[in-house]
C-alpha cells in the first residue's frame, strides 16, 4: 500500500489543481476571441425586428464583428461605457458595452463616425445589445 | 361642423399626449447576490431598458439575460446553460403599476418610498408580485430604485442536490435606474 501512496497523492493533487485551473478559468479574450459573423448595425437590428426567435436561435451569444454609425456614447459612474450605433429606426439603437476585461484604445467616440467593434450579441430589449465589446 | 369637432378632438388629443408623462433609461443596472454557506456570488446587468409613466404610474422593466457578468467565467455559463437557460428564455421583465397608497408627487423634489404591484417574469415563469421601491426626485431628475428577493423555486430553477449548498434559495436582487424624459 505504502508504495502506492505517493502516486495516489499525486493523483489527488493533480484533480485538486485542475479543479482550481476549471473554477479559475477565465473569461474570453475578446481581443483574441474570433468573430462568428460580420454585420452592419442595421442588418442585425433589421434581422432581430423582423423575427426575433429566429434572430435569437442565429446571434445569441455569438461573437459578432459590427459596423455602424454612432449616435451617442455614455460613461457611467463606475467608468463603463456604452455607444449606440444607428438601427435605421429614429427611435431604437444597437447598444454595444465596451469589455471590463479589456484595454480599450480610447472610450471617447464622436456622434456620426463609423465604428467597427467586436462584441457578444445578448438579444434585444427595445435595442439590440452586445455586450463585452472591443474597438476593431 | 364636423371639421370644428374633428380639430377640437385632434386638439384633444394632442393635449392629452404631451401630459401623459413617460420617463425611461436603457441604462438601469440589475445586479443580484446569492449569499450561500459555501460561496457568494454577485453579477450585473448595466443594460436593463425601464419606462416609467407618471401619468398612470405604470412601470415596466426589462432586462437580457446572457447580460449579466459574473466575475467568474465557469459561473456565467452555469447561470445561463443550467438554471437560467438563456438561450430559450432571453429575458427577465417586470410589468406593473404603483399600488394606490402609494403616492408620489413626481413634480415635487422628495424621496418617496413606495410599492410595485405586477407580473415578474424569470424563466418563462410569472409570478405576482409587490416589490418595494424608492423613487428620488430631484430637480425633476426621477431615480429609482428597488431591493428584494426572490425565490428560484418560484421561477421552476432547478438547483443540482450537489450544489444545493453553494446557491442561496433566496436571491438578493437590486435595481437602480436613473430616468430620462422620453421625449417620442
Amino acid at each position: 500500500m505504502k508504495k502506492y501512496l505517493p502516486y495516489l497523492l499525486l493523483l489527488v493533487l493533480a484533480g485538486v489543481f485542475l479543479g482550481y485551473k476549471l473554477w479559475n478559468k477565465p473569461h474570453e479574450d475578446m481581443l483574441l476571441a474570433n468573430s462568428d459573423i460580420a454585420f452592419e448595425a442595421t442588418k442585425l437590428f433589421s434581422e432581430f425586428d423582423t423575427d426575433e426567435l429566429t434572430a435569437n436561435t442565429a446571434y445569441l451569444d455569438k461573437v459578432i464583428l459590427i459596423t455602424g454609425t454612432v449616435v451617442s456614447s455614455s460613461k457611467d459612474d463606475n467608468g463603463q461605457v456604452k455607444i449606440m450605433l444607428e438601427s435605421g429606426d429614429p427611435m431604437f439603437g444597437v447598444i454595444c458595452e465596451l469589455d471590463t476585461h479589456s484595454s480599450h484604445k480610447r472610450t471617447d467616440f464622436t456622434p456620426g463616425e463609423s465604428i467597427t467593434l467586436k462584441g457578444k450579441c445578448t438579444g434585444k430589449l427595445m435595442d439590440v445589445v452586445l455586450v463585452r465589446c472591443v474597438e476593431i | 361642423m364636423k371639421k370644428t369637432i374633428f380639430l377640437s378632438a385632434v386638439a384633444l388629443l394632442m393635449v392629452g399626449a404631451l401630459s401623459a408623462q413617460k420617463f425611461f433609461t436603457r441604462e438601469g443596472k440589475i445586479s443580484f447576490f446569492s449569499d450561500a454557506v459555501v460561496e457568494k456570488i454577485e453579477a450585473h446587468n448595466n443594460t436593463a431598458t425601464t419606462v416609467l409613466d407618471t401619468e398612470t404610474n405604470r412601470l415596466e422593466f426589462a432586462v437580457l439575460i446572457k447580460g449579466f457578468q459574473f466575475e467568474k467565467a465557469l459561473m456565467q455559463e452555469h447561470f445561463n446553460e443550467n438554471y437560467m437557460e438563456s438561450d430559450q428564455f432571453p429575458k427577465a421583465s417586470f410589468k406593473g403599476q404603483l399600488t394606490p397608497d402609494s403616492q408620489v408627487n413626481w413634480k415635487a423634489d422628495g424621496v418617496y418610498q413606495v410599492k410595485v404591484a405586477g407580473s415578474l417574469s424569470i424563466h418563462g415563469k410569472t409570478q405576482q408580485v409587490t416589490l418595494p421601491a424608492t423613487f428620488t426626485i430631484k430637480s425633476g431628475a426621477i431615480q429609482g430604485s428597488s431591493s428584494f428577493q426572490v425565490a428560484v423555486a418560484d421561477y421552476g430553477i432547478e438547483i443540482p442536490a450537489v450544489v444545493r449548498d453553494n446557491i442561496a434559495k433566496e436571491i438578493n436582487i437590486k435595481v437602480q435606474a436613473n430616468y430620462q424624459i422620453f421625449n417620442k
